[in-house]
């Protein structure tokens, strides 16, 4: 079954901006609850939800005050601003619809019916009054389609390349989550000892991950054995050492995989190297900055040997 | 509402189903009768159902807007359009001439010139022509076919007789549009089938993958072949789909594909470079290849052009085989036929005045209100002038074109194009149609089975191009047993 490059990068591009959707869709839901359950003070302000998406530059270019408001705005109204849910909602769209031939019918109807429905109706969504629904709407439209696609899909490279682009984009999401969010609260441990698990366990709901904790692990949250969970945890599926296994086992089907699957493996020494209790805030923050670059390797890696190579 | 055919009246046309005097055509009749017992409004139910039909299956056509892209449904008329086997069997063979004798004059104008020495074509019109490619002289595609697949646009005049009007030989396109309109009416009016015996069209895409594989440069038990497709913006991206899938070929765009160091071209997959035998090319040449036509061309492969000449790569149509598909040239085309073959036309060709000559010129001038001017390089119907439907001005207008640059311009006597009844709003009445059938020349020469029927949706109208509001039918050839 041959595969065209561009169609290889086109539907990982898709399953990369259906991820980020969904991912920034539950994170600002998550950030959304929490802000009701706990006291003005101890709360992180809402531009920690600007700097895990990395889009301080971006924020700058719309608005000064990184206020509810605004961060709220940006994330789900400016669709013009690449960090925001119909921003890449658009881009997924973009990319099924030259690639319809390779993938399911269902895929672009459905994919098309949620970029019109990011359209219609994210301008209305900023206010606290709709932004919850709007934001499930998005996570849960986003399921359906990644759900058809587990379901339908042939396992050829197609079903390769949209895996691989859905597990690296959930990697980076975790590592940037846990990265941000871990130093805020680790900036304020102590002085608000009462809600401390009420924001790890906002940082696993925003990773999906608050229920397996719990059933897994037990019901309380604490900041050691969270970060291990949505680090290490093997049966997790959103945890890295999921994540990365998923990935290296969907590329080794692929020729020429070599460079590729040595980046993943640094990855997963890296990660196996992992000792959380050791961690303070800044090593740990050293130490997600070398993880995040060596998925920055992988994903050139990938680019290099599948999508944009000259002729051999 | 009456929704009968007991009001249906011809407008002094030919009718490709009545009689002038209101009776059915034998071939015909069948259907109408079919079609006229039908309940109230159920004719507009079945139109509702083609509607439907037509959505799901995703036809649509992009029309060019200044804001943008936009799909269009492609207009489908549900009743079909019949034509006796009887009679397809003379067009079929005259396209077939016609396609042999085009492909000859292209070959011997890249290469030795004999037609034009012997004076049977003046030389000018042809070289100095912008359809001349120089960087195309001296290639010798194989089985001497540039023009493997053409488009030829037929039209029925008053005297009942199919004329051919132009050749396409381009990137001729809408032959998809043929294949779903049968679909669709096999959809939505199964019945009418229980009567006729309907030659079929659906093995369009695999007469077209013989086609192209006849021309491999390596002998392989499946060549590799591909479409080459500008890619979604283009008006018939659908189409280009839509034959890669059918012909189980993959769709390329210019950037999947790259020429190395021995004239080879491959194309970029996942499992690296995979070579290429044939393009389907579906982008103009202009734009082919930047390293010989435009420069700026971001569609093209760098280096298509040295592999084709080459013989690394087969290439449909051929560069340069527009050469043929000019409207002065089409002047000529019965002269090719008893040149090269020594064989009277099959076929009617309609009667052209070229405005280069005094004569002809002279004639046109005088006669701009009885005529329809055409410029000689232009498609999709655009800067033609009706002369019976124009005004002083656009007369005026026309008359200094010509007198600019007659080598432009031809002119041809305003045909009575037929008519035939079509569903509108909720009677049926009669609208202009022509017929598109295509010719495939490869090892073999393939006609198709009827075409794509094009109809001027508008009342009155003559322009059948989807781009300017035209729709589709079916079209029928059926075996006869009057």
């Amino acid at each position: 079954m041959t595969m065209l490059s561009r169609v290889a990068e086109r539907v990982y591009w898709m399953a990369r901006y259906l991820e980020r959707a969904e991912n920034a869709a539950r994170l600002v839901d998550a950030y959304h609850h929490m802000v009701m359950d706990i006291p003005r003070s101890a709360q992180p302000g809402w531009d920690i939800l600007v700097r895990i998406l990395a889009a301080r530059p971006i924020f700058g270019e719309y608005f000064r005050v990184p206020n509810e408001q605004n961060v709220v705005k940006l994330l789900i109204a400016e669709s013009g601003a690449t960090c925001s849910i119909p921003y890449a909602v658009h881009a997924a769209r973009e990319n099924v619809r030259t690639t319809r031939d390779v993938l399911p019918d269902e895929v672009w109807e459905l994919v098309n019916e949620l970029h019109l429905y990011a359209r219609e109706h994210s301008g209305s969504s900023v206010g606290r009054r709709n932004r919850q629904q709007f934001l499930q709407e998005i996570v849960s439209r986003s399921q359906v389609i990644t759900g058809v696609l587990n379901s339908t899909l042939c396992r050829d490279h197609t079903y390769r390349f949209v895996k691989i682009g859905q597990l690296l984009e959930r990697a980076d999401m975790t590592t940037r989550i846990i990265d941000v969010g871990a130093a805020d609260i680790l900036d304020q441990e102590g002085a608000h000892q009462a809600i401390d698990h009420l924001l790890w366990g906002t940082l696993l709901k925003s990773l999906s991950a608050l229920g397996a904790y719990r059933r897994m692990i037990g019901p309380l949250v604490e900041k050691n054995a969270a970060v291990d969970f949505v680090f290490l945890e093997p049966a997790f599926p959103r945890s890295l050492a999921f994540c990365l296994r998923g990935i290296r086992e969907e590329l080794s089907p692929l020729s020429n995989h070599t460079q590729a699957v040595k980046m993943v493996d640094r990855a997963r020494r890296k990660l196996r190297r992992f000792e959380s209790g050791k961690y303070g805030r800044d090593e740990l923050h050293v130490y997600i900055d070398d993880l995040q670059v060596i998925l920055s390797q992988v994903h050139a890696a990938i680019s290099d040997t599948w999508f944009r190579f000259d002729a051999r | 509402m009456e929704q009968g055919w007991g009001d249906y009246k011809t407008t002094g046309f030919y009718d490709e189903l009545f009689t002038p005097k209101g009776k059915p055509r034998v071939a015909a009749r069948q259907a109408v009768n079919l079609l006229g017992r039908l309940p109230d409004g159920e004719l507009d139910a079945r139109r509702t159902a083609a509607e439907v039909a037509i959505r799901e299956m995703g036809i649509s056509f992009t029309v060019y807007t200044e804001g943008g892209n936009i799909d269009r449904a492609w207009p489908f008329d549900i009743i079909p359009r019949i034509i006796t086997e009887r009679e397809w069997r003379n067009v079929s063979r005259g396209l077939a001439q016609r396609s042999r004798a085009l492909n000859r004059f292209i070959d011997d104008i890249y290469n030795r010139q004999k037609i034009l020495a012997d004076g049977k074509v003046p030389a000018d019109i042809v070289l100095e022509s912008a359809n001349y490619k120089p960087a195309c002289a001296g290639a010798s595609p194989r089985f001497g076919v540039w023009a493997h697949i053409c488009g030829s646009d037929l039209i029925r005049n008053a005297d009942g007789k199919l004329y051919v009007l132009e050749d396409n030989l381009r990137v001729p396109s809408g032959v998809s549009y043929m294949l779903e309109n049968r679909e669709i009416t096999k959809r939505v009016l199964p019945e009418l089938f229980e009567n006729y015996s309907i030659l079929p069209v659906d093995d369009y895409p695999s007469q077209l993958y013989a086609t192209l594989s006849s021309l491999s440069p390596r002998e392989r038990k499946r060549p590799c072949v591909v479409v080459l497709t500008p890619g979604i913006y283009n008006s018939a991206y659908f189409e280009h789909a839509f034959l890669a899938q059918g012909m189980g070929a993959e769709l390329v765009e210019g950037s999947d594909l790259l020429v190395d160091d021995e004239d080879c071209v491959y194309m970029r997959t996942v499992d690296g470079p995979i070579r290429v035998d044939v393009i389907y090319r579906r982008i103009d040449e202009e734009f082919m290849d930047p390293e010989v036509f435009r420069e700026d061309s971001v569609l093209g492969v760098p280096g298509l052009m040295r592999a084709w000449r080459a013989g690394k790569v087969a290439i449909a149509n051929a560069p340069g085989a527009g050469v043929a598909d000019d409207k002065v040239v089409y002047a000529f085309v019965p002269e090719m036929i008893r040149y090269y073959l020594g064989e009277e036309p099959l076929l009617r060709s309609v009667p052209t005045y070229l405005c280069m000559y005094d004569k002809d010129r002279d004639y046109v001038l005088a006669h701009l209100d009885e005529l329809v001017v055409k410029p000689a390089n232009e498609s999709g119907g655009y800067g033609i002038m009706v002369g019976p439907h124009s005004d002083e001005a656009t007369r005026r207008r026309f008359a200094k074109l010509i007198e600019k640059n007659p080598r432009n311009y031809i002119a041809q006597p305003t045909l009575a194009l037929s008519t035939a009844p079509t569903f509108i709003d909720d009677s049926v009445q009669p609208r202009h149609l022509d017929l598109r059938p295509f010719i495939l020349q490869g090892r073999e020469t393939y006609v198709t089975a009827g075409g794509l029927t094009r109809v001027a949706m508008v009342k009155g109208s003559l322009v059948v191009n989807s781009s300017q509001g035209g729709g589709s039918k079916d079209t029928w050839i059926v075996e006869g047993k009057s």
